[in-house]
């Protein structure tokens, strides 16, 4: 696969160490099952449009700016370069404030990963060097930056040759534990306990990915597969290029689609 | 609790023991929206509508149908009960597969999580039995079951006095990070800058508590629009200066304050540092050593 596009670009600052760094969520739609919205009248695409609100007519995309509401009805426009002006530093700078033991953190804040990595080889050994001494310590970093017009406190881990940032929850997002946990009895009988722990341990197993394989996205792939070979004998006429003849065509056609939905996956399962 | 509703009511399920839980959501995501879209022509809102991509016409919702692209623009529909059809019907059993070591649990795969509450009294015991082994065991249980209209993996873990539940991402949703981070270099680091930078993350280490954290885009965004408003010109941002490979080894020891008392000035004092620090290290390990 290609190598990504960087969804953030700016820097990794330790004191006064400072490199050049891009980041890319670890997380992708591209291998799942995606679905169009048709209109069923035409078979065609439904595409949303922006509509002035007020004149009801369709806004081309160079009239499109960013609006801040200042009144009712009264707003500022910014471009994207001018919104680069704002005044945090946080905007393109992940400057690593504080460290903390790892397993501090609770896993209920990790929001979404990312993946960080030097954007400039002038930056790899600087890179390198906060990541190592960060393993060194068995920490992780806190920092800030802003995504998405927001600043979001962030979690550093070093992971392998790079460094993965994980976003936090909002205080005010997590809900607060002790109103769902508070009347849970805190004592349990030993026996149960004991009986439960020797259930574990014949099944302790390795973390594998197969243990978050999607049996729902194969179902829909063969309805897929079935309603394309239901397609067939109206385009027949033209082509014999495929051998479609042939019982086993439903699953020809399924493993194309499979290999077109989950060339990431395959991509993976190779290097790892 | 009456207070709040479960997501999903259903059991787990670990051999012979079973119990009744329900699952609330633990977080829930806020989008602060800061700015509408606008038309720059009348200064008005947007709004967004649905249209036919040849026609242009509007499509109503109920004129609508999924779709999946087998290219050449050709699409093949879908009724949402064709859909409905293939997922599998939820027996609303949570039915524990495997157990991980906590150690063991690739956080990556993380997608939302959810308190587990037993839902009745005869479900307590189970509940707290099943809670206080996978403490005393370090460990995490995997169960799958129909949520959300998807077959589903859900890690579970003591938490407190209850049971945090959390889903996990499929396969496919996740990029490996050994794929992600295979181009770049392997660079060793050691000697004096990976003791000098050891000894930066000691001086900075300290505790974080999420709920605390406050996001300050908002002040600074409406500062911005304020300056624009009233007509000043916007600050350039300062350009930032990278560490060059050269200049890293005394942007370190800058940074660790090394061979000087007056560490804050060092940045701009370009004076030569002593070479010879290591006295101050092994001091520097001790100190870590406590802290850690």
């Amino acid at each position: 696969m290609a190598p990504r596009r960087p969804y953030w670009r700016g820097y990794l600052k330790l004191s006064l160490v400072t490199c050049p760094v891009a980041m890319s969520p670890a997380t992708s739609e591209s291998g799942k099952v995606r679905f169009h919205t048709l209109n069923k009248a035409t078979g065609n695409r439904v595409v949303s449009q922006y509509v002035d609100a007020v004149t009801g007519k369709a806004v081309k995309d160079e009239n499109e700016a960013k609006g801040y509401e200042r009144g009712e009805n009264d707003f500022v426009m910014l471009t994207d370069d001018e919104l680069e002006s704002v005044a945090l530093e946080t905007v393109r700078t992940i400057d690593i404030e504080t460290f903390v033991p790892r397993e501090s953190i609770e896993w209920v804040y990790l929001e979404t990963p990312h993946y960080l990595m030097p954007n400039d080889k002038i930056g790899n050994e600087a890179f390198a060097v906060i990541r190592e001494a960060m393993k060194a310590e068995k920490v992780l970093g806190i920092s800030r930056v802003v995504i998405g017009r927001r600043e979001r406190a962030v979690v550093l881990e070093p992971r392998g040759e790079g460094i993965v940032v994980w976003t936090l929850r909002f205080g005010d997002e997590v809900r607060p534990e002790k109103e769902y946990f508070q009347d849970i009895e805190t004592k349990s009988d030993p026996k149960t306990v004991a009986a439960i722990k020797r259930m574990i341990k014949p099944r302790l197993e390795k973390w594998s990915p197969s243990m978050v394989t999607d049996p729902i996205q194969e179902s829909l792939l063969t309805l897929i597969a079935s309603k394309k070979k239901a397609l067939k004998p109206a385009n027949k006429a033209k082509g014999k290029k495929d051998a479609s003849d042939q019982p086993s065509n439903v699953i020809n056609i399924m493993d194309a689609l499979k290999k077109s939905v989950q060339a990431d996956l395959k991509g993976r399962k190779k290097a790892g | 609790m009456a207070a709040h509703r479960a997501q999903w009511k259903g059991h787990i399920k670990i051999g012979e023991i079973s119990c009744g839980v329900g699952l609330y959501t633990a977080a829930s995501t806020s989008d602060r929206i800061t700015f509408h879209t606008i038309n720059k022509a009348t200064g008005n809102r947007v709004r967004r509508e649905f249209v036919d991509s040849e026609t242009e016409e509007t499509v109503d919702r109920d004129e609508q149908i999924k779709g999946f692209d087998i290219g050449d623009g050709q699409y093949i529909m879908i009724d949402p009960e064709e859909v409905t059809a293939v997922i599998p019907d939820s027996d609303k059993m949570l039915e524990i597969e495997a157990f991980l070591s906590c150690s063991d649990v690739d956080d990556i795969y993380f997608d939302k999580p959810y308190y587990l509450l037993p839902t009745d009294d005869v479900s307590v015991d189970a509940f707290s039995g099943l809670r206080d082994a996978l403490k005393e065991a370090n460990v995490t249980a995997i169960a799958r079951t129909v949520l959300f209209r998807r077959m589903r993996t859900v890690l579970i873990r003591a938490h407190g006095r209850g049971l945090i539940a959390t889903t996990l991402n499929f396969d496919y949703e996740i990029r490996s990070s050994e794929e992600a981070f295979k181009e770049m270099p392997e660079i060793k680091v050691e000697g004096e800058m990976l003791d000098l930078a050891k000894h930066i993350i000691g001086t900075k280490k300290g505790e974080f508590d999420p709920a605390k954290f406050d996001d300050r885009y908002e002040t600074a965004l409406a500062e911005l629009v304020k300056a624009k408003a009233e007509g000043k010109t916007l600050p350039k941002p300062k350009p930032v200066k990278v560490s060059k490979p050269n200049d890293l080894l005394k942007a370190l020891r800058e940074s660790a304050g090394v061979g000087e008392a007056k560490a804050k000035k060092a940045a701009n004092a370009n004076a030569r540092k002593p070479r010879n620090t290591s006295g101050r290290k092994s001091t520097t390990r001790t100190a870590h050593k406590k802290a850690s």
